[in-house]
């Protein structure tokens, strides 16, 4: 009866101390998000704005991606398109090694994750140094992101004390303070920064009417590693092109204060250009399924995602069992529908992961219907062959008793033949009552 | 066929035009009384801290009382005598590692979240980044309410970059716990002009 899900929620749930902090953590992210969003009298107006921007851009793709690169180009910058993952490996490291580059630094890019792009480079001799500091810690001890925005939620500072001590980073055996440990990642990624050949971001807006890659960082690592090397390539999704700075504004107020209950992120940067004359900026449009998404109607919305994360912060079943129980790499709400889209038969287990009590859906603010997805994605699991066989036996069985009165009427009149069955051969040792409700009821209004 | 005509042309299939784009001159966005208050107040709130430049002051004397140890100081602006390094003048960017103290110049300030604009006015921007801690001098007039205001304002030169700035480089990678100078600016004060 377990999913992949249920199964690794079960062990997750195992240390309590963890799994109770884990819960509280997220809930107080999801207050602070609240109180943000309390202070303005126009957040759900934003809201709404925000839903139909991106309605509106989705339903007018084509037409936006053609004047964000245009305007790109003509601001100098080389715009590439990846149909897929592998076309977007290729492209990067094409990029790359016609410069000779031996060290690249990046910050925190979702879909350089989706496209499995460190170990491709890696295997040809590229050294990538994730320069987010949660996303350097994963990238340190092997791990794959367990939250969108906060990478390393997984580990406590103890677990991060003792892997800088392994690595060399920290000198100081037994100083697990979070402020020692920041800083000694930051003198060692200095390092990196200072001798690196080129620098990568995702992106979490492009804006059309300009060309303008948006990256908004706390840390400022997105700026340091472009402003150190001469090279800069920026990873972006097509959902993630925007009409104009207006539209800018709106999403801008909205997804930190959605994401980390903050009004702004620290640096919300706009690269246009090449840093200097010597340098180039290349911009990779991805695709990567994205289209086929679109000409799905059913399921399209989820493009709608700016990925700010308060849909996993919020969701009772991601608090209490964790990134790393849902099998695709992104969890949560968000999580599930990606997953399915992705790949359907792979990703079903996550499915079970949503209690439709639609939480995500009060804090999105895109307005996705999340849980509604989910529902509906539930609803064609027998055509996946994925589901749970004993759960379909029930349901086939229960459907037809409840399909034919007569039946219903042995299975539950006083003489019921289903209650001489032997209890263990009924799932949950089920027990059929002596007389149907409809009988019950009309004897009440006797 | 390239794989930007396939792109193109299967979103051209799939994107059927349905939505228009909603009118967003009607949001009623916050404004506030004092829009200078609620910057410095949102500033502070976000690990910021802000100073007045008083009538008559020089604005050296006061950057020096701020940081009485800083011994690289890097700035191209013409009012910023103290500075020893100006990051016009640098040939590589990496050289500016080491700055103690990067002394800037911001457009406007934003009340509802502390973002200043910083288009870029130097050859090297690494300066607002690799500098230890960060002056930025507001003209104090130049505070706009929201980002939609923000956002009608905002220009660019030949750079082709500016970045929004709101406080120093924070993380709370590790466990949650919120710590100021994570790859950035470990402070950021903003003088008032």
């Amino acid at each position: 009866m377990s999913t992949f899900h249920s199964k690794s929620a079960k062990s997750f749930l195992k240390d309590e101390k963890y799994s109770s902090w884990h819960d509280k953590t997220f809930w107080s992210v999801r207050q602070k998000r609240d109180a943000m969003a309390e202070k303005l009298d126009e957040w759900e107006q934003l809201r709404e704005k925000a839903s139909r921007i991106k309605l509106h851009t989705l339903s007018h793709l084509d037409k936006y991606l053609e004047e964000f690169s245009g305007n790109a180009e003509k601001n100098g910058v080389k715009v590439h398109w990846a149909a897929d993952a592998a076309e977007f490996n290729e492209i990067v490291f094409g990029i790359l090694s016609s410069h000779g580059v031996k060290k690249l630094v990046k910050s925190k890019s979702m879909l350089t994750e989706e496209c499995e792009m460190n170990p491709y480079l890696e295997a040809r001799g590229i050294e990538v140094v994730e320069t987010d500091l949660g996303e350097r810690i994963i990238q340190l001890k092997g791990q794959k992101p367990s939250h969108i925005v906060m990478p390393a939620i997984h580990l406590n500072h103890d677990d991060v004390g003792e892997l800088f001590e392994r690595k060399g980073i920290s000198d100081q055996p037994g100083n697990h303070d979070p402020s020692y440990l920041t800083y000694m990642a930051r003198l060692s990624l200095r390092g990196e920064f200072l001798s690196a050949d080129a620098g990568m971001t995702g992106a979490n807006f492009g804006i059309a009417a300009t060309g303008d890659i948006v990256v908004c960082t706390n840390e400022g690592n997105a700026d340091m590693s472009t402003s150190l090397p001469k090279l800069q390539i920026s990873a972006i999704g097509l959902e993630k092109i925007i009409p104009d700075y207006a539209s800018l504004a709106v999403f801008q107020r909205m997804l930190c204060r959605a994401g980390t209950g903050q009004p702004s992120t620290t640096y919300t940067s706009h690269f246009r250009k090449a840093r200097c004359e010597d340098g180039e900026m290349h911009i990779i449009l991805v695709d990567n399924g994205r289209s086929d998404w679109l000409a799905d109607p059913a399921h399209r919305e989820i493009l709608k995602c700016i990925r700010c994360g308060s849909c996993m912060n919020t969701c009772p079943v991601y608090r209490r069992s964790g990134g790393y129980s849902y099998s695709y790499f992104i969890p949560g709400p968000i999580g599930i529908n990606l997953g399915m889209l992705r790949s359907a038969r792979q990703h079903s287990g996550n499915l079970s992961a949503c209690t439709l009590c639609r939480s995500c859906e009060t804090v999105c603010p895109v307005k996705i219907g999340l849980a509604e997805q989910i529902y509906s994605w539930r609803q064609s699991l027998s055509g996946l062959g994925t589901f749970n066989r004993s759960k379909k036996l029930m349901s086939d069985a229960m459907s037809l008793v409840f399909n034919h009165q007569g039946l219903y009427d042995a299975a539950t009149g006083a003489e019921s033949v289903m209650n001489i069955v032997p209890r263990d051969w009924m799932p949950f040792g089920l027990r059929f009552p002596r007389k149907p409700f409809h009988k019950l009821v009309k004897e009440d209004d006797k | 066929m390239t794989s930007k005509e396939r792109i193109l042309n299967k979103c051209a299939k799939a994107a059927d035009g349905a939505f228009a784009m909603p009118e967003l001159d009607d949001i009623a966005a916050v404004e506030y009384p004092d829009p200078l208050k609620q910057f410095c107040a949102t500033s502070e709130a976000v690990g910021g801290k802000v100073v007045e430049l008083a009538d008559n002051q020089d604005i050296n004397e006061l950057v020096r009382s701020l940081f009485p140890e800083a011994r690289r100081i890097a700035s191209n602006l013409t009012e910023i005598s103290i500075a020893d390094t100006n990051p016009d003048l640098v040939e590589n960017a990496c050289e500016l590692n080491g700055t103690d103290l990067g002394i800037i110049r911001g457009e406007f300030g934003v009340a509802e979240n502390g973002c200043i604009w910083i288009p870029q006015t130097m050859k090297q921007r690494a300066v607002c980044f690799i500098s230890e801690n960060l002056v930025i001098l507001l003209p104090r007039q130049n505070i706009v309410n929201n980002m939609h205001e923000a956002y009608k304002r905002i220009s660019f030169n030949d750079y082709g970059y500016g970045t929004f700035i709101s406080g120093p480089s924070k993380t709370a990678d590790i466990a949650q716990v919120l710590v100021m100078g994570a790859q950035a600016a470990r402070s950021v004060t903003v003088i008032l002009i």
